[in-house]
């Protein structure tokens, strides 16, 4: 009988060390299941965001260079105008991420790009300006030096370049909500991811 | 006896975590490596298409005058005296577009600014675009489009004849072409492809171009 008993107590003993170990393997396991599973996830949704603003640029770029306000005009509509414009486009792909527009309006209170306008150069830079999760819309205009007469030797237009048209910039920056919920990432608020895609052309000058 | 059971159920253990771990971070690597693959070729394709559309933003028969240069991103300067402005505009809207991801990039060199071709169809030959003389060799995008002489003559663009055949149509066509290159990124670990991009666009004239 006392070797039956013994027999029952070992059984017993090894059925509970194999549970302790299952539970160990487990909370070895899920953690890095997790991980990978939200990183994978995440993976996805930034290529469907970076997707989305890929082409978002690339059209805000083509209307901020052709939609002058007069065929004549060489000067950007509103930034305002041309985030309204994508925004649509992108609010579908990014989720939990607030689409802004980065201006600095002027005195009448447009917020048209020109030569003082500086896009953000971090996306850290559109965070400590605009809180997490914000993504701007920022269209700057860079416009060429001012034709002078050329100097003996030299040919006009000089100096090379300046009766170029010119060069409209539209950059979607700042950082993109992620699967991660905020307090559980790296960061302060959250692990986004940051974005930084832009594009670049030159205005169209209509014929007079 | 036990404990060697024992011992074999830890052994197995191990085995199996040095066999699960590698190829489960393996996967980890060439799932991002293909994401990143996916969104340069999506910036590549947008760059090209707007150094394309970009053509047409200058008048038509503007050249560039001595000593005009471009571009400066990428660390590249490129000398377009004597060539179409539209040509430097495509550049400029390329270099301009094409900035993040530059690192991963190994360009192939092509001429900036060539002309003519054909894409030809069942009664007409295809034909290679020529460069234009003193087109600098070394971009990383390359335009075909077309232009008029100093004497008035005009150097047609790229025909191409599946847009309205039999006679085609004079487009302009910028391509690029790089490869993605893993090898000094932590996805070296796992990935081992070097995948190469191209993208290839065409743009029409506008009909109010000046």
């Amino acid at each position: 009988m006392g070797g039956d008993d013994e027999g029952v107590v070992r059984l017993r003993r090894a059925r509970r060390q194999r549970r302790g170990q299952a539970m160990v393997e487990f909370a070895v396991v899920l953690p890095l299941f997790l991980f990978c599973l939200i990183g994978a996830l995440d993976a996805g949704l930034w290529a469907v965001q970076s997707s989305a603003e890929v082409s978002a640029v690339e059209q805000a770029a083509m209307i901020a260079s052709s939609a002058g306000s007069s065929p004549l005009s060489e000067t950007a509509p509103d930034a305002r105008a041309v985030t309204a414009a994508i925004s649509g486009r992108l609010r579908s792909a990014m989720f939990g991420t607030s689409i802004e527009t980065w201006c600095a309006t002027d005195a009448s209170g447009d917020c048209a790009p020109d030569s003082t306008q500086h896009c953000p150069t971090t996306p850290a830079e559109v965070q400590a300006a605009d809180g997490p999760r914000v993504v701007v819309v920022c269209v700057s205009e860079s416009d060429p030096p001012a034709c002078t007469t050329p100097p003996p030797g030299q040919a006009a237009p000089y100096p090379p370049g300046c009766d170029d048209s010119p060069m409209i910039t539209v950059r979607v920056i700042g950082f993109v909500a992620s699967l991660v919920p905020p307090g559980f990432g790296p960061g302060a608020s959250g692990f986004e991811l940051p974005t930084d895609i832009s594009a670049t052309t030159h205005t169209l000058r209509f014929a007079p | 006896m036990r404990r060697s059971r024992r011992r074999g159920d830890d052994a197995q253990a191990v085995l199996e975590t040095a066999l699960v771990i590698p190829i489960l971070l393996f996967l980890i690597c060439n799932f991002i490596a293909v994401m990143v693959q996916v969104t340069v070729q999506q910036q590549l394709n947008s760059a090209t298409a707007l150094a394309a559309q970009s053509r047409f933003q200058a008048p038509e028969s503007a050249v560039d005058p001595a000593g005009t240069r471009c571009c400066g991103a990428h660390g590249v300067t490129l000398v377009t005296a004597g060539l179409p402005t539209g040509c430097r505009y495509a550049a400029e809207t390329f270099y301009g577009t094409m900035i993040t991801y530059t690192g991963l990039l190994r360009w192939q060199a092509a001429t900036l600014c060539t002309s003519g071709g054909d894409s030809g169809n069942e009664t007409n030959p295809r034909l290679d675009p020529v460069a234009y003389p003193g087109s600098p060799a070394h971009a990383e995008v390359s335009c075909d489009i077309g232009s008029v002489k100093a004497g008035g003559a005009v150097v047609p663009g790229y025909v191409d004849r599946t847009l309205d055949p039999p006679s085609g149509l004079d487009v302009v066509t910028c391509s690029a072409a790089a490869s993605l290159d893993f090898a000094n990124t932590p996805l070296a670990w796992g990935v081992f492809w070097t995948p190469t991009l191209h993208a290839q666009a065409e743009a029409l004239p506008p009909p109010f171009r000046q």
